[in-house]
């Protein structure tokens, strides 16, 4: 009964990523072919991928796209490892997984914008150096940061955003009781053949965890190669990254450019598996070369600058991440400001009366839709892995699988949802709230099913085995035994789903047609207007929001455990307790019983 | 054979939807009104850019005042870029939804509406009917059925006035000794003088164009009529050479050399209020003392006309061909034309748009509700005149777009 559930669980998940993907992606090839009834045209054809191959600068979009997509992937995973190497076992890391938590939950738009607030020839560091050297204007000289011509400073800032999202990602996995402990053994063992800190981690730790951050690590990567609000916010536009160019094919007046945006969107989903290629090759020659490294006996790797290294990251990121505290909190509350002052003249609560009066029913619209989004994708997730346990796939099965999973997180939002709404709106036209939340699940789904897969996979099965010698049904193996030894890695899952929901714009924006307004619509449409200060305050709401969830996913397990200490402590007393009533009571029926 | 295929699929799709609307649960917005007010009330979704506070605000106030009178409910969408919503209703129109559209009313002009006019996404004929309409005298007046040179049809009501102003930083000028420009070429040597300090955003958006009209009125006027009428090839050689001189000569000693343009014209107002820009322009000459009063721009902000001209036109609501709540769409612009809204939209402290309606034709106690109490520092002093230029014919938006993005290259 109960594998019948999560099979058909597991057919429920996959039609979820299938279908509208599928449906999408043929919404954007008919145009891509030429195809678009609406606009006239009827004929399918090649002409609009030539016209797309000779827009001007299509290469270097193309190698901007790839550049900082690979580029910040491999860049990020490196300083991750490098924290960890710095400062696993010891009490630094908790420090960093705390510090780096508000660009974890920053929305990328958000963070962009804060990092404009620090970073801008106006911003923080330049009004320090003002202040320093007396000038009342901001710099006009043409530095490197924003709008560069190489991509550097989307690459810096895609870096920034992906650093905190790997790491979670490793410690998630190290965290893992089965993977704690063999790991500690790893470590232990290097430690006594002399091997420093970060050799041990490079060597020993590395390796193991490495293939199971992978799959996270290639969505980051494709993330990164199609995102749209980082380069359309830092970057240049003459020209953009190939994602700025189809949004804006999409969006201009002349409809007629959705067919080159269609055929784009196409090109895009291409350069996202070169990318993959790249990243691959990468990893193929570090990995080779890391191999040679293994048997060279040599007990030091990089000791010094590693520590160096660590340190300059550690200290990058405290600094940024106060400057964007800092600034985005002060702009939300700032009268007037002017360049070089490093406080605001005055503060005022103008502008969160301004988001407050407008923010209700938005604030509710992203609260249901988060968690009927989160709820439902962690209840499938979860029927689904037990599924695979309970009733495994074939081969094939399993295959079609994984890679359905990963094609939410392969094909560029801009791709298909364009297509996904145009059959969204064949089929019903009032369902709105419904047509957002499949929207919404798209992408939540992959994340939730990253983040719980490893976990779930590598739980140790003999609980599971001694469980079932006790004569336990698979169900009550799933309730008592995995699900409370998985609630950590449950409630991360469910609060990064939930993040993954609040903080999407395009499948809501374009799957409610803009009639479910959520924080995040509301927000980006503050960015696109005048207001600095209005924006901040809807970055701290954007921040806080999901923050909520993840204060829960890492108290709730804390609280319930020391509850069950409690309860257990508890129940040990009162039967204490119980006995010497009993006792008593018997004593005193003896005495009543002598009495009479 | 392919179309056979494809007619089998929409079938396909029919038959899905009957169910589809059978289990389909009400959307949260219809749940709204039913929670909102006890007796029916239909909702008229309103779709406009969303990113100004003070228009937003309008809005709401809008809102309100519909729900006492009207019992009206007026849900305002709000785009980061009105082709979003253009190009929602072509995707209904492809779908073949042709009378439960998501978009009631759009707040349009210029481009998006030729777009939509081309595409016969607009519900025409309507605009008559409104009894307010006739307060803006619209056959003495053609600028209020004419949306740049393109006859309206009645597919779109007037909404307000806009016309060109300049702003800039005080303190910046003072300290650089220099006096304000007053026309085209001060402009450009403002630049020479102080490097880095004067953008304006791509021609896909409509600051940005319409600096690029203004400088093109303004270098060609022994050309001026040739911009009334439908563009040719001939008119664009002989206009286009001054103007590509002349922003050859002002690219290099703009804002990032003019490597990197904004795309959109609150991000000018975002760098004038980072004193990253020391002047710019607006086409709503009072969202500027508003955003010194939402703290948003300097108090050093002044602002001010050219003194050879500005260009000026009008911004409509446009009412979509499968609205499902036309008549209930029609009462909200009749409102929104009444001299009471009018009245309120047009005070400095809520949004500043001028009026449409002509003021001959208001009652006195009507005229009275328009007077503005206080001048602002930061506000353009109305009573200096300045010539207005007609915006040129909507064609010439298109030509001049696609001559500047064949010169500069396209950004994006």
């Amino acid at each position: 009964m109960f594998s019948q559930i999560t099979v058909y669980a597991r057919y429920a998940l996959l039609l979820l990523l299938l279908v509208p993907v599928t449906v999408g992606v043929i919404g954007v090839v008919f145009p891509a072919l030429g195809y678009f009834p609406a606009l006239g045209e009827h004929s399918f054809s090649f002409r609009i991928f030539v016209e797309l191959l000779n827009v001007q600068h299509i290469g270097q979009m193309i190698w901007l796209s790839l550049f900082s997509g690979v580029g910040s992937t491999i860049l990020a995973s490196f300083i991750t490892f490098l924290l960890l190497a710095h400062c696993y076992q010891s009490s630094l890391l908790n420090k960093i997984q705390a510090l780096l938590s508000p660009m974890l939950v920053l929305p990328h738009a958000a963070a962009a914008i804060a990092l404009l607030f620090v970073l801008s020839p106006s911003g923080l560091v330049a009004r320090f150096i003002g202040t320093i050297t007396d000038s009342a204007m901001p710099s006009t000289t043409v530095g490197l940061f924003p709008y560069d011509e190489w991509g550097l400073s989307v690459l810096l800032v895609l870096v920034i955003k992906e650093v905190p999202f790997i790491l979670l990602m490793a410690l998630s996995v190290m965290a893992q009781p089965n993977n704690k402990q063999k790991l500690e053994g790893y470590q232990r063992a290097g430690t006594a053949l002399g091997y420093s800190a970060p050799s041990t981690f490079f060597k020993l730790i590395l390796p193991s965890i490495y293939t199971q951050i992978k799959l996270p690590i290639l969505a980051v990567l494709v993330f990164a190669t199609s995102n749209v609000e980082i380069p359309l916010l830092i970057g240049l536009n003459n020209p953009s990254t190939l994602s700025v160019a189809i949004l804006h094919w999409f969006n201009h007046v002349d409809l007629s450019m959705r067919l080159l945006g269609s055929a784009a969107s196409i090109l895009q989903g291409v350069v996202c598996v070169l990318a993959i290629v790249v990243f691959f090759t990468v990893e193929r020659m570090i990995s080779w070369w890391g191999r040679r490294q293994l048997s060279t006996g040599r007990r030091n790797f990089f000791n010094r600058t590693v520590a160096l290294l660590g340190t300059c990251t550690f200290g990058i990121y405290a600094f940024l991440i106060a400057g964007v505290v800092y600034t985005v909190v002060s702009y939300s509350f700032a009268e007037h400001w002017v360049f070089p002052r490093l406080f605001p003249e005055a503060l005022t609560l103008l502008h969160w009366k301004t988001a407050f009066s407008a923010i209700g029913q938005p604030l509710l619209n992203t609260l249901l839709l988060g968690l009927a989004t989160s709820v439902s994708s962690v209840v499938l997730v979860l029927l689904t892995l037990e599924s695979e346990v309970l009733v495994p796939a074939t081969r094939k099965a399993a295959a079609l699988f994984s890679f359905s999973l990963f094609l939410p997180l392969l094909v560029p939002g801009v791709a298909f949802l364009y297509g996904l709404v145009w059959f969204q709106q064949l089929l019903s036209v009032h369902s709105l709230g419904f047509h957002t939340y499949i929207a919404h699940m798209v992408y939540v789904l992959p994340y939730v099913y990253l983040s719980l897969a490893v976990s779930y996979q590598r739980f140790d099965n003999r609980y599971v085995m001694v469980a079932q010698s006790l004569g336990k049904s698979p169900f009550q193996v799933f309730w008592y035994v995995k699900l409370p030894a998985l609630l950590n890695s449950v409630l991360v899952a469910w609060a990064l789903g939930l993040a993954i929901s609040f903080s999407q714009y395009l499948p809501t924006m374009l799957a409610s047609g803009g009639a479910i307004p959520t924080v995040t619509t509301e927000a980006v449409a503050s960015v696109s207007g005048s207001s600095v200060r209005l924006t901040a305050v809807y970055a701290v709401i954007q921040a806080v929001m999901p923050l909520l969830g993840f204060v829960i996913a890492w108290t709730l397990p804390k609280l319930i455990t020391l509850n069950r200490e409690r309860r257990r402590t508890h129940n040990r007393k009162s039967k204490r307790i119980s006995s010497h009533m009993s006792r008593k009571e018997r004593l005193e029926k003896k005495v009543v019983h002598h009495g009479r | 054979m392919r179309r056979g295929l494809l007619t089998w699929f929409s079938w396909a799709f029919i038959c899905l939807t009957v169910n589809a609307e059978v289990l389909s649960t009400p959307s949260p917005s219809q749940n709204n009104v039913s929670n909102v007010d006890t007796t029916v009330s239909p909702t008229v979704r309103f779709h406009a850019w969303g990113g100004s506070a003070q228009v937003n605000g309008y809005i709401r106030w809008l809102a309100k005042q519909l729900a006492q009178k009207h019992n009206i409910a007026l849900q305002h969408v709000k785009l980061a870029d009105t082709s979003d919503a253009v190009a929602r209703v072509l995707a209904e129109k492809a779908a073949g939804n042709s009378s439960e559209g998501s978009v009631d009313l759009i707040w349009i002009n210029g481009e998006n509406f030729a777009t939509m006019k081309k595409h016969g996404l607009l519900a025409p004929n309507w605009v008559d009917e409104l009894p307010s309409f006739s307060l803006t005298s619209p056959h003495e007046n053609p600028a209020m059925t004419t949306d740049f040179g393109e006859p309206t049809l009645g597919m779109e009501a007037p909404w307000g006035k806009a016309s060109m102003v300049f702003y800039i930083r005080q303190t910046h000028f003072q300290q650089a000794a220099l006096a304000p420009p007053t026309n085209l070429e001060e402009i450009l040597a403002f630049t020479q003088q102080s490097p880095g300090r004067f953008t304006y955003p791509t021609p896909s958006d409509y600051l940005g164009i319409s600096f690029l009209k203004y400088a093109l009125l303004k270098l060609n006027p022994q050309h001026r009529d040739l911009f009334y009428q439908p563009v040719t090839e001939q008119a664009l050689s002989k206009t286009l050479p001054s103007l590509w001189a002349f922003l050859d000569a002002l690219h290099p000693n703009m804002w990032r050399q003019g490597k990197m343009m904004v795309r959109q014209a609150s991000e000018l107002q975002r760098l004038m209020g980072s004193g990253e820009l020391s002047m710019a322009f607006s086409f709503t000459a009072a969202e500027i003392p508003s955003a010194v009063e939402r703290f948003d721009l300097p108090t050093d902000i002044r602002t001010y006309a050219m003194k050879d001209g500005s260009l000026a036109n009008v911004h409509f609501i446009g009412l979509t061909f499968n609205s499902p709540n036309k008549q209930a769409a029609k009462d909200v612009v009749n409102f929104m034309l009444s001299p009471q809204a009018q009245a309120e939209k047009q005070k400095l402290t809520v949004w500043g748009d001028d009026t449409v309606l002509d003021m001959r034709r208001l009652s006195e106690a009507q005229k009275r509700m328009f007077d503005e109490p206080l001048s602002h520092p930061s506000a353009l002093d109305k009573s200096v005149a300045v010539p207005l230029l007609g915006e040129p014919h909507a064609s010439w938006t298109d030509a001049l777009r696609d001559a500047w993005y064949s010169r500069f290259g396209a950004r994006y």
